[in-house]
């Protein structure tokens, strides 16, 4: 197991390594750089402006020794300066946005999982029935709605017309900082996370159980006159998680990467938010650094996802 | 399991429901002024050090000042932290006399040694200040008393007053105690700036807000609002909605939306010029654009009365040259009116078969809203009618600018749709229509190259009589009139939203934001 | 339901074919979805207005007589252009998930089926590809390939594979240990008879969903990429370009027609998709009869 364990890691650091490898050499083909992304294209710049601007980001080293700077300070810790105005260093910034993104991700998707999942079970005991053919509907309309339109649609209706929540932000600026405060800034853009993800989960989850139903154990099960509910608890729902477990987990590592509309709308102040940004301004240490902490998470989430499913089906090893 | 959600989320509904009303009325009550200062063009959201400032005057205006103003009309040149100020008829020599009473917000008295310090920074590129290029004229600060000072030029430069209507003053014994080196960097600029300005500074919630609190020492009197806070918006649908739900008091908008708030009663819409004039361009080097009759046939194909007024909603007005407003702009100009069938004839007699046909050319814009795609797609169907193929193609701003300065790009942008600021002063336009302006040295990204418009340009910039630069300038905008290295379209205006419960508010659309005098002392709400 | 001998034996897909007629949502999917593949097709004889004409006098005009539909932001007929565009979307849509079926199915079996090494490499090729920034990608491939319905489905494919090959790895593990599939081994079949009698079959149920859920998110990608400067660029329709519309509050709010047809349409087609995807799961599953 240890050994298991070990070979995953190492694994996992290579991967990164790769990751890093590769995230450069796309970078340095993305068509424009920092500066082109700064310049706005209405405003007039000399040439003196933009040497200047160069030099200030540090573009005036050649190519391949910016990778090994970068990476040798990056085993440090240490991921460079952000080339936009304010110029903090990375580490710093992402550390800033990690927790309300895990605040965000979090919340969103431990409704949207047990949503999905209580949804999931009851359509397919009620096959075909009114009930699943509405959650059907709803479901289909939860994954056809482009997300910036959700988004945009929920600030609309709960924020402006409605007022049940504030329109954006984590916090009321200007007043001293409370948990309700955060809770009432955080309930809109999480509900509108977990609508969109319960959809995804109660699909796979009714799939999956309904496959199962039919299985020969379930059918002795109930010839043995158990209970019908004890039966689907027990037997049917233990194995159609499998595939809800590993989807989940698929949406975790996702979802830290952003809901970036979400963010964008909300002005929640999370790594997708940050990494859009940085695209945008081309602004290579930060992005560098944050590819490589969602990353990281994603790689582990990967490697729990493969645990849990090992403990939730024994049979389940790879030798 | 169903069921125990459903309860709570009604729950949770409807403590949100009182939590959110109370919440509205408690910020009212306060004296403190929410807007989104940094939304749109003229905002630089997050930027904190004024040496790296291409925009975001308006807000970095509360809490610092600079030596000299622009009036809220953006036409005359007015002292601020100078009193007063006059040159030599030379224009190598400025002499300004500082006000005797302004205070730093930590007490300390505003001296000529900080202009001097100020100025010393600004010229250090190293410190990524983007005004190193543009003072690098100067050659020396003379600080005679403690409220004068003089600052020197190796060369003439009639536009230093306008270059320090950007230039915040900053202090030198706070800044000279920090370390040079990294100085950008130094975590002073967002936690504890100095300025002399009527608001100070209290705090930055990283990619939230900005706070600031009124300033009860400032020389023209304590501000009769408490405090002015700035909430940062990704894009301005959220701060229409923040406007809509009343918490925030001001912000700028897109032209669509200043539409939804025009017979609303709650808010005043704000508009004036762009001073950003819409334009097709011709890349020079594409190869199909040399005839000019082909270029005067491109616009005459477009029918620019009808966008402005269906799809701009008369947002816009008519642009016929590169000056669009002032006393640059002469009365004579060719309107090249919308005459498709003259537009086809012309491209007969160039011989556009034979140059390119139908082949699709690719018009590059680095606009990504929706309102300019159905501008763009309504010029595709026009210029499709007489015959010229377009087919848009909307980008970011750094992909734009990686293609139009890079090289041997020229057939991914054989036009382009942009925008270019042509004032207030009307010498900037050089830098993109001169044939020695072209990138790397500077913006002429069409590597237009007419050797009249150039010979105008030079004849304008170096004109020492500024009674006879007008004419001058209406000189250059007559040549580009009739040359056409760009088909000019249009000005737009931008707008801004503003409470009615907001008194004496000052808010000009000014390129980059300001600066300008904004009378931040008297805002209040009624 | 009791077996009733019939005098001739039907094949199982004949017998596939009258479990699926015989269930109503399904066939009720399956009827909407083959009335929308013909308005698609046949609306230049049955609509006959131009879905690129621009007309600045009826923009942004309500739905009316002249436009049923209402019109959009430069005049164009909004009803032509959802039926326009669901050509052009359609195609988009079953060109990406046929792809990504094909790579993320065969990746996932050959991590599951295929032993130690294989599984190794497969997954770290899947995790790979889940940890690369979708952004930067799109813009890298943006400036390569430029835009069109070509690239556009090889771009939507390259990022949707790699949560198929997760879930069907995950669903083969499981099944390799199973009786029957050991038997088979037992006996000596090979990895591809394992892959056609065994492993498809029972990822079907995966498939069917990711297929549907997966027409839709293609459609919305495909709205997304128009906004890099991809995707399928002016004055063609898409259900993706139609949708961007809404990105502007005054659309939003004011002119929803824009943006609610297509919705509409791509909320129809994933629901049709859906049962139908479902009646098939269970038609060819042949314990559903009993």
């Amino acid at each position: 197991m240890l050994r298991t364990t070990l070979r995953h890691l190492g694994a996992t650091a290579a991967m990164l390594v790769a990751l890093s490898v590769l995230m450069f050499g796309l970078l340095r083909a993305t068509p424009g750089d920092p500066v082109a992304a700064y310049m706005d294209p209405t405003a007039a710049y000399s040439a003196a402006d933009i040497a200047a601007l160069r030099h200030r980001m540090g573009l005036d080293q050649p190519l391949p020794l910016q990778y090994l700077d970068w990476a040798t300070a990056a085993l440090h810790g240490d991921f460079g300066y952000s080339t936009q105005h304010d110029r903090q260093p990375v580490r710093a910034m992402i550390a800033e946005r990690a927790g309300p993104t895990l605040l965000l991700m979090g919340s969103g998707l431990i409704l949207s999982t047990a949503l999905g999942i209580g949804a999931g079970i009851l359509a397919a005991l009620r096959r075909d029935g009114p009930l699943d053919v509405a959650l059907a509907v709803v479901g289909s309309l939860g994954v056809s709605s482009p997300a910036f339109l959700t988004a945009l649609l929920g600030l609309f209706v709960f924020a402006v017309r409605l007022g049940w929540a504030p329109s954006g932000g984590m916090t009321t600026p200007g007043v001293p900082t409370t948990i309700a405060d955060l809770l009432a800034h955080l309930a809109l853009p999480a509900a509108i996370f977990a609508a969109g993800q319960a959809t995804l989960t109660m699909r796979y989850m009714r799939a999956a159980m309904l496959e199962v139903m039919n299985h020969d154990y379930i059918r002795t099960a109930r010839a043995k006159g158990v209970g019908e509910v004890w039966v689907i608890c027990k037997h049917a729902t233990r194995n159609a998680l499998l595939p809800v477990v590993t989807l989940t987990g698929a949406n975790i590592g996702a979802a830290v990467g952003g809901a970036i509309f979400i963010e964008s709308v909300f002005n929640w102040p999370g790594m997708g938010l940050l990494m859009v940004n940085a695209v945008e301004a081309r602004d290579y240490p930060v992005i560098m650094g944050s590819a490589l902490v969602i990353g990281l998470f994603v790689l582990l989430i990967n490697l729990l996802t493969d645990v849990v499913c090992a403990a939730v089906d024994p049979r389940i090893r790879v030798r | 399991m169903m069921q125990m959600t459903r309860r709570q989320s009604l729950a949770l509904a409807g403590g949100l429901a009182i939590t959110g009303a109370r919440r509205a009325r408690a910020q009212a009550s306060r004296n403190v002024m929410v807007g989104g200062f940094d939304v749109g063009p003229g905002g630089f959201q997050g930027n904190f050090n004024p040496l790296a400032a291409t925009a975001g005057f308006q807000w970095l205006n509360l809490y610092y000042e600079t030596l000299v103003l622009y009036d809220a009309a953006l036409e005359n040149i007015k002292g601020a932290l100078a009193a007063s100020f006059e040159s030599n008829p030379e224009k190598t020599r400025f002499m300004f006399h500082l006000v005797p009473d302004a205070k730093w917000h930590d007490g300390s008295a505003f001296t000529s040694t900080d202009v001097a310090f100020t100025i010393a920074l600004a010229k250090d590129a190293k410190l990524g200040s983007i005004f190193a290029s543009r003072l690098a004229d100067i050659t020396d600060v003379q600080t005679p008393d403690a409220h004068t000072a003089i600052m020197v030029l190796g060369k003439p430069n009639g536009s230093l007053p306008d270059i320090l209507t950007k230039l915040m003053m900053l202090p030198e014994k706070a800044l000279s105690a920090l370390p040079r080196e990294g100085l950008d960097r130094n975590p002073w600029w967002s936690t504890s700036p100095i300025g002399t300005g009527p608001f100070r500074f209290v705090r930055y919630e990283t990619d939230q807000y900005v706070e600031l609190k009124a300033n009860s020492a400032y020389r023209a009197g304590k501000p009769k609002l408490d405090g002015v806070i700035n909430r940062y918006f990704k894009n301005s649908a959220g701060a229409v909605a923040a406007l809509r739900s009343g918490e925030i008091q001001f912000s700028y908008v897109e032209s669509d939306e200043a539409a939804g708030f025009a017979n609303d009663p709650k808010f005043h819409v704000i508009d004036g010029n762009s001073w950003v004039m819409n334009y097709i361009g011709f890349n020079a080097r594409a190869g199909m654009w040399s005839d000019v009759r082909v270029r005067r046939a491109l616009l005459q194909a477009i029918n620019r009365d009808a966008i402005i007024k269906a799809i701009f909603k008369g947002a816009a007005d008519p642009a016929l040259s590169i000056y669009t407003a002032g006393n640059v702009t002469p009365k004579d100009l060719d309107p090249y009116p919308y005459d498709p069938a003259h537009a086809k004839l012309l491209l007969q007699q160039a011989g556009w078969d034979k140059i390119n046909g139908s082949k699709p050319l690719p018009m590059l814009s680095y606009y990504n809203t929706p309102l300019v795609t159905n501008v763009m797609t309504a010029i595709q169907a026009m210029l499709g009618q007489v015959g010229i193929m377009v087919t848009p193609r909307q980008v970011d701003v750094a992909t734009y600018n990686g293609i139009v300065y890079g090289q041997n790009n020229d057939a991914q942008f054989p036009l382009v749709y942009a925008g270019a600021q042509d004032g207030p002063e009307p010498g900037i336009a050089n830098i993109y229509i001169n044939s020695k302006q072209a990138p790397p040295a500077g913006a002429n990204i069409m590597h237009a190259d007419v050797p009249d418009l150039d010979a105008a340009l030079n004849a304008a910039l170096a004109e020492p009589d500024a009674s006879k630069r007008p004419a001058r300038f209406q000189q250059v905008a007559r040549v580009f009139n009739t040359e056409l290295p760009w088909a000019p379209l249009w000005v737009g205006k931008r707008y801004g939203v503003l409470s009615a419960d907001i008194h004496n508010f000052v808010w000009t659309p000014a390129p980059s934001g300001g600066g300008y005098e904004q009378n931040a002392v008297a805002w209040s709400f009624s | 339901m009791s077996a009733t001998l019939l005098s001739r034996p039907r094949s199982p897909l004949l017998r596939a074919a009258l479990r699926f007629a015989a269930m109503p949502v399904p066939m009720a999917g399956l009827i909407l979805l083959l009335l929308m593949l013909g308005a698609i097709l046949l609306h230049p004889w049955l609509l006959g207005i131009d879905p690129d004409a621009i007309d600045l006098m009826a923009i942004n005009a309500p739905p009316d007589a002249a436009h049923w539909l209402g019109a959009d932001g430069v005049g164009r007929d909004v009803l032509a252009r959802v039926l326009d565009g669901g050509r052009v979307s359609l195609l988009v849509a079953t060109g990406s998930v046929a792809i990504s079926l094909v790579i993320g199915f065969a990746v996932g079996a050959i991590a599951a089926l295929g032993g130690r090494v294989a599984n190794a490499v497969a997954m770290r090729l899947v995790d790979l590809a889940m940890t690369l920034p979708p952004v930067v990608l799109l813009l890298v491939l943006a400036s390569l390939t430029g835009q069109g319905v070509g690239a556009t489905i090889l771009v939507i494919a390259l990022l949707s594979w790699p949560v198929l090959a997760r879930l069907v790895r995950a669903r083969l593990l499981e099944l390799r240990e199973r009786e029957f599939v050991m038997a088979s081994r037992g006996m000596g079949a090979g990895f591809w008879h394992i892959l056609r009698r065994h492993a498809l079959p029972n990822c079907l149920d995966i498939i069917v969903v990711y297929s549907a859920l997966q027409v839709a998110n293609a459609i919305l990608l495909e709205a997304g990429l128009s906004f890099l400067g991809m995707g399928i660029p002016q004055p063609a329709a898409s259900w993706g370009n139609m949708l961007n519309a809404a990105r502007s509050t005054v659309v939003l709010q004011n002119y929803s027609w824009q943006w609610l047809a297509p919705g509409a349409a791509l909320l129809l087609t994933v629901m049709a998709i859906n049962f139908v995807g479902d009646g098939l799961r269970a038609a060819l599953d042949p314990r559903s009869d009993l």
